[in-house]
């Protein structure tokens, strides 16, 4: 998506990780700790990538159903919005917004075929119904702005043709709170960056061109 | 969630004094209510969910998700949204009238700096969706609001949509036909801003005229009517043209001159209306360089909108998609009052008018689609006398092209509601 980041609601919207790392107070009587929370919200993420590979949707469909979840989880708690509804009302939501619609009951039957378990039954009213405190939770801004356009540029610019293992690398990215945090392009030079040292390849006059923050990379390990 | 649910009812109930109801829109009902917050008089759209179970309504989803990025003063605010009784709320600032009401009250003089004053902030509107890369792709004066100190902001983005992601294929079948830019017309999937340029330029026509410029019924005709105007477009003027995947060929008709078909516009307002209908998509100017242009620096100098000449608020038809409702009901006034007939007695031939049958058939021969379109022609006399006597309904999205709509992944869940 092309628009500009810098006036967008993403922008304004960025948190500190001390931020995002917060269990709610309903969860924490439960006795989950931060360390579930991120497991949980890991899991989802992965819930809502597989669901995408049975509905085929684009991968920033994906990307932004799971910003979406992200999201809520830093205002709601897991107690009241139970992620097992959320993933899926988070892809409907996503795919809507990013104009790839998938119909609710493809979904439903797509939960229903990847868990056999009780507990992930929901009926379509049950995702209309998320829906709807999605959107609010969300407090109605959809639009959210991914690493991978900036990733194709930023790749094309220091000549390198690693696009698939980037590609691969920003995709994992999804499975941390990384989106809440820092803006996309700085993500894309994080994985750039790990490519690099991955494969052995010799950046460092491109990146101190760059002259931005790197401190992000040592939260991508 | 009964706790949730108590709050939200809570809310209209506190924040929002509901008034009267204003009207019935594309997926809704519009009523207006004075937000007791802010004092604010304000417009709230209410969503019907889908019967589909498809949710929040696509369309109006749309308008949320583009709404709350684009904050401008010629862009119709979205103040709040809440759900509330299973329907989703949309609270938008309360606009008095728009400017399709404004062209067509007959008291209305409108000078020439009130139709600069007009364009300009259409263009100010436009250029600040496409600086955010919105296309919003339903330019047209029933969707330019009109607010209480005149000020003019763009509304229904509810085709809108972000470009600039390269490769990326869009429907042609937006805009309302009359405001259908040539490119969509013969069927562009990867277009841009430009077409919204052209129906501002439409708009600009309208304003100058006082009555739609381009009044085609039916893609085909329409596309006669603009060659009708400017002249079949020549290769060297659109090099493109041919790859364009309905294009056919059109029988090669001059233009008229421009001075002709506007004779009260002054030279830098034609000069600008010439450069916003260039056929070449990537030779119109942009929304930013109309802005640019002499026309808005040479005199005189635009009207202040508080100034502007408006309708008295009526009853009723206050919100853009309200007076597109009543419209559909009896016939439409839209051919000039004959007193403006008398002033520009060049404009033969671009209205199916009565009195001008004959040339609007010669001129109908000379459009006349590729053969291939033939079989299908129906006389163009018969067309018209029909019209003479009833002038053509304006269509409009919703109307015209929903069955066709329907059918594009697009749009896939925005069903009629009122058929």
């Amino acid at each position: 998506m092309a628009s500009n980041f810098w006036t967008s609601s993403h922008y304004k919207q960025l948190l500190d990780q001390e931020e995002v790392d917060v269990v709610h107070p309903l969860d924490r009587e439960k006795g989950i700790n931060l360390e579930d929370f991120k497991l949980i919200k890991m899991h989802m993420a992965n819930y809502i990538g597989k669901l995408a590979q049975n509905v085929k949707v684009r991968q920033r469909v994906v990307a932004t159903a799971v910003t979406y979840m992200r999201r809520v989880y830093t205002k709601k708690s897991m107690t009241e919005y139970d992620p097992r509804v959320v993933a899926p009302t988070c892809l409907y939501l996503a795919s809507k917004a990013e104009e790839s619609t998938v119909q609710a009951r493809v979904l439903v039957y797509y939960t229903r075929k990847l868990y056999s378990d009780e507990k992930y039954r929901y009926e379509i009213k049950d995702i209309l119904e998320m829906e709807m405190k999605i959107l609010e939770a969300l407090n109605y801004y959809l639009v959210v702005f991914h690493p991978y356009r900036s990733l194709s540029q930023l790749l094309q610019d220091a000549g390198m043709n690693d696009t698939q293992i980037c590609w691969g690398l920003v995709n994992d990215t999804y499975k941390m709170d990384l989106i809440l945090i820092h803006p996309p392009h700085l993500i894309a030079l994080a994985c750039i960056y790990v490519a690099s040292v991955l494969k052995d390849k010799e950046n460092t006059a491109w990146f101190e061109e760059l002259r931005v923050d790197m401190n992000v990379v040592s939260l991508q390990s | 969630m009964s706790e949730v649910d108590h709050l939200l009812s809570k809310k209209v109930a506190d924040r929002y004094l509901k008034r009267e109801v204003l009207g019935e829109g594309t997926y809704g009902v519009v009523y207006k209510a004075i937000d007791t917050k802010t004092g604010q008089t304000v417009a709230i759209k209410k969503i019907r969910l889908g019967k589909q179970k498809e949710g929040v309504n696509f369309t109006a989803l749309r308008e949320i998700k583009l709404l709350k990025e684009l904050k401008d003063p010629n862009i119709i605010e979205l103040i709040d949204a809440f759900p509330h009784k299973g329907n989703l709320h949309l609270v938008f600032e309360f606009m008095e009238t728009d400017l399709e009401a404004v062209i067509r009250d007959r008291n209305i003089v409108l000078s020439p700096a009130d139709i600069k004053s007009y364009l300009q902030m259409t263009l100010k509107g436009l250029a600040f969706c496409h600086k955010k890369w919105v296309l919003h792709r339903d330019m047209k004066p029933n969707n330019l609001l009109i607010g209480p100190r005149g000020q003019l902001k763009l509304a229904d983005f509810g085709l809108a949509r972000i470009f600039g992601s390269p490769d990326r294929r869009f429907t042609h079948q937006v805009f309302a036909r009359w405001y259908r830019a040539p490119e969509l017309l013969f069927g562009a999937k990867a277009y841009g801003p430009a077409v919204d340029v052209w129906a501002a330029a439409c708009i600009f026509a309208e304003l100058l005229l006082r009555r739609p410029f381009l009044q085609g019924n039916s893609d085909i005709d329409q596309l006669g009517k603009i060659f009708a105007a400017f002249g079949t477009p020549k290769p060297s003027q659109w090099p493109d043209l041919q790859y364009l995947p309905d294009y056919v060929e059109y029988q090669y008709v001059t233009g008229q001159p421009l001075r002709q078909l506007f004779p009260m516009a002054s030279d830098d307002a034609l000069d600008l209306l010439l450069k916003m209908f260039m056929y070449d998509p990537k030779a119109r100017i942009s929304a930013q360089q109309a802005l640019e242009h002499r026309y808005f620096s040479s005199g005189p100098p635009p009207t202040e909108p508080a100034s502007l000449p408006r309708p008295p608020p009526k009853k009723e038809s206050m919100n853009s998609k309200i007076s597109d409702f009543n419209q559909r009901e009896g016939p439409t006034v839209l051919s000039p009052p004959r007193k403006s007939r008398r002033v520009m007695p060049h404009r033969e031939g671009f209205e199916g008018n009565a009195f001008q049958i004959d040339k609007v058939e010669d001129r109908a021969n000379e459009i006349r689609p590729a053969p291939s379109e033939r079989s299908e022609h129906v006389p163009m006399s018969i067309d018209f006398s029909v019209f003479g006597s009833r002038p053509p309904s304006r269509p409009t999205i919703n109307s015209v092209d929903r069955s066709h709509l329907k059918r594009k992944l697009d749009l896939e869940f925005q069903l009629p509601e009122e058929e």
